[in-house]
């Protein structure tokens, strides 16, 4: 046991060269400046550390979580890129974690990790709705790569362009149009305006908002989404969009359909 | 007034006091307005105010190019910025609130009007134009008055600087670069509005902005 945790550490630290090199050749976990995100579930505290300092190193924002528990109480939050889920933790494994998650119509890619090496447990979690999976000890190196690999798939399905009405978002350059006019947005802007444009007629709490974009452990005053929502609200306005967003009192926000057509062409 | 200056505005002959007449007349416009807001202890939403007269050169110049005659009468009637007029402002809300008050000055009455903060050109270029008849002693002057904010205004006098180059380097991505700055100092305009409306709201009623939720 003790000799197997020393190999993985001589491991870990063997792989750090490569975790350099890795990140020069591949595709960044940055992406116009908006960081990846990514949830943590593992138990043994000392690994957790490891990962999460290669992690960040690597430009991805991690939350951490330690039991099971926790790790389905965060994704179900569905503000992840990607879940790397231990299989052996305390209060709930990580198996019965996916499969609660897929339940839920939570798609998040998720890799799973193992200390087993055991074909039953990967079968299983690659049935219950794995990704991928990732057996202990492992190099970094892979372990950034999977990663990777699993995000991208994701990406393949996302348009570069998200359009509303007469208004467009570009991913490429935040820029955000209408038909006569357009507006570079700053990064935090772009991200609740692309966040609503994914949520059509559909509520966006201030929460979601301040745990997607500000993330868990920031000390911004939660009225800052209200003050983000008035500069998205002036520029569509000045750009005669037919949609705005509307406010759910004390909840959230929604983009709909203006209810005044005077303004909106819906010649498109 | 120096020969020098005088030799340039030669082309202009009687009306160029006229001309003179009407830019002084707006500049004192602009002045009393300033005082008024003074008196009464309130912002003013003019930042600086600046008026010239087309040097000769320029007016043929500009004669030429749209192939009309070079006569003083094709500079004072054919084309409108003999006399301009430049109102710089602090914020987006400033730019047609002046906009306002220049409709409303007595003796000019608009002939034109575009609005480049609402379709910008495809430079990126942001202001509100106004080409104005002065009615001054029974004569009239065309005037064009440019009404825009700082950020704006910044901007223009970068892209000008542009303009009168010969030879830039890089000049494709300068013109991109100098697309993308417009568009975010037009973001960066609007949220600073935005801000400005929320510190009034939040004097007008306590606790309604940042001491309550949501």
């Amino acid at each position: 046991m003790k000799e197997n945790k020393i190999k993985g550490a001589m491991q870990r630290i063997a792989s750090f060269n490569l975790t350099y090199f890795s990140s020069i050749v591949s595709k960044p976990a940055i992406c116009m400046g908006i960081k990846m995100r990514l949830l943590l579930a593992e138990d043994e505290r000392e690994l957790s550390n490891a990962l999460v300092a290669i992690l960040k190193h690597n430009h991805y924002s991690v939350d951490t979580v330690y039991d099971g528990e926790d790790a389905l109480d965060y994704g179900l939050t569905e503000n992840y890129d990607g879940i790397i889920l231990d299989i052996m933790m305390p209060k709930k494994d990580g198996l019965e974690v996916l499969s609660q998650l897929r339940k839920h119509s939570i798609t998040v890619p998720v890799l799973m990790l193992t200390a087993k090496s055991e074909v039953d447990d990967r079968i299983m979690g690659l049935d219950a709705g794995a990704d991928d999976y990732l057996t202990k000890p492992f190099s970094t190196g892979e372990l950034l790569a999977r990663i990777r690999a699993m995000t991208r798939r994701k990406d393949e399905f996302t348009p570069n362009t998200l359009q509303c009405g007469n208004i467009c978002l570009s991913r490429d350059n935040f820029e955000l149009s209408g038909a006569e006019s357009s507006f570079r947005l700053a990064n935090k802007e772009f991200q609740m305006m692309e966040m609503l444009m994914n949520n059509v007629n559909r509520l966006v709490s201030t929460e979601q908002f301040m745990e997607r974009i500000w993330g868990y452990d920031t000390e911004t005053e939660i009225n800052v989404v209200w003050v983000y929502i008035s500069y998205l609200r002036k520029k569509l306005a000045s750009l005669d969009a037919n949609f705005e967003i509307r406010v759910v009192r004390g909840v959230g926000y929604r983009l709909e359909e203006c209810i005044c057509i005077e303004n909106c062409s819906t010649n498109l | 007034m120096h020969s020098l200056y005088q030799a340039e505005y030669m082309f202009y002959k009687d009306k160029l006091a006229l001309l003179q007449d009407t830019q002084e007349m707006f500049l004192a416009s602009v002045g009393e307005l300033h005082q008024n807001y003074i008196s009464k202890g309130l912002r003013e939403p003019i930042e600086h105010c600046k008026a010239r007269i087309k040097c000769a050169r320029s007016a043929k110049e500009k004669l030429k190019r749209k192939g009309l005659p070079i006569t003083l009468d094709a500079a004072l009637c054919q084309i409108y910025d003999v006399l301009g007029i430049r109102v710089v402002c602090t914020f987006i809300n400033d730019v047609y609130l002046m906009r306002n008050w220049v409709a409303d000055l007595p003796g000019i009455s608009i002939v034109k009007e575009k609005d480049y903060i609402k379709s910008p050109k495809p430079n990126g270029y942001r202001s509100y134009h106004m080409i104005v008849e002065v009615t001054m002693q029974n004569e009239t002057v065309f005037a064009e008055i440019q009404i825009r904010t700082l950020a704006m205004d910044c901007w223009a006098s970068l892209e000008h600087q542009l303009k009168y180059k010969q030879e830039v380097r890089y000049q494709e991505m300068v013109v991109d670069e100098l697309k993308r700055c417009a568009d975010e100092l037009a973001s960066t305009d609007m949220n600073l509005q935005a801000i400005r409306e929320l510190i009034k709201l939040d004097i007008g009623k306590p606790d309604n902005f940042f001491g309550s939720k949501g």
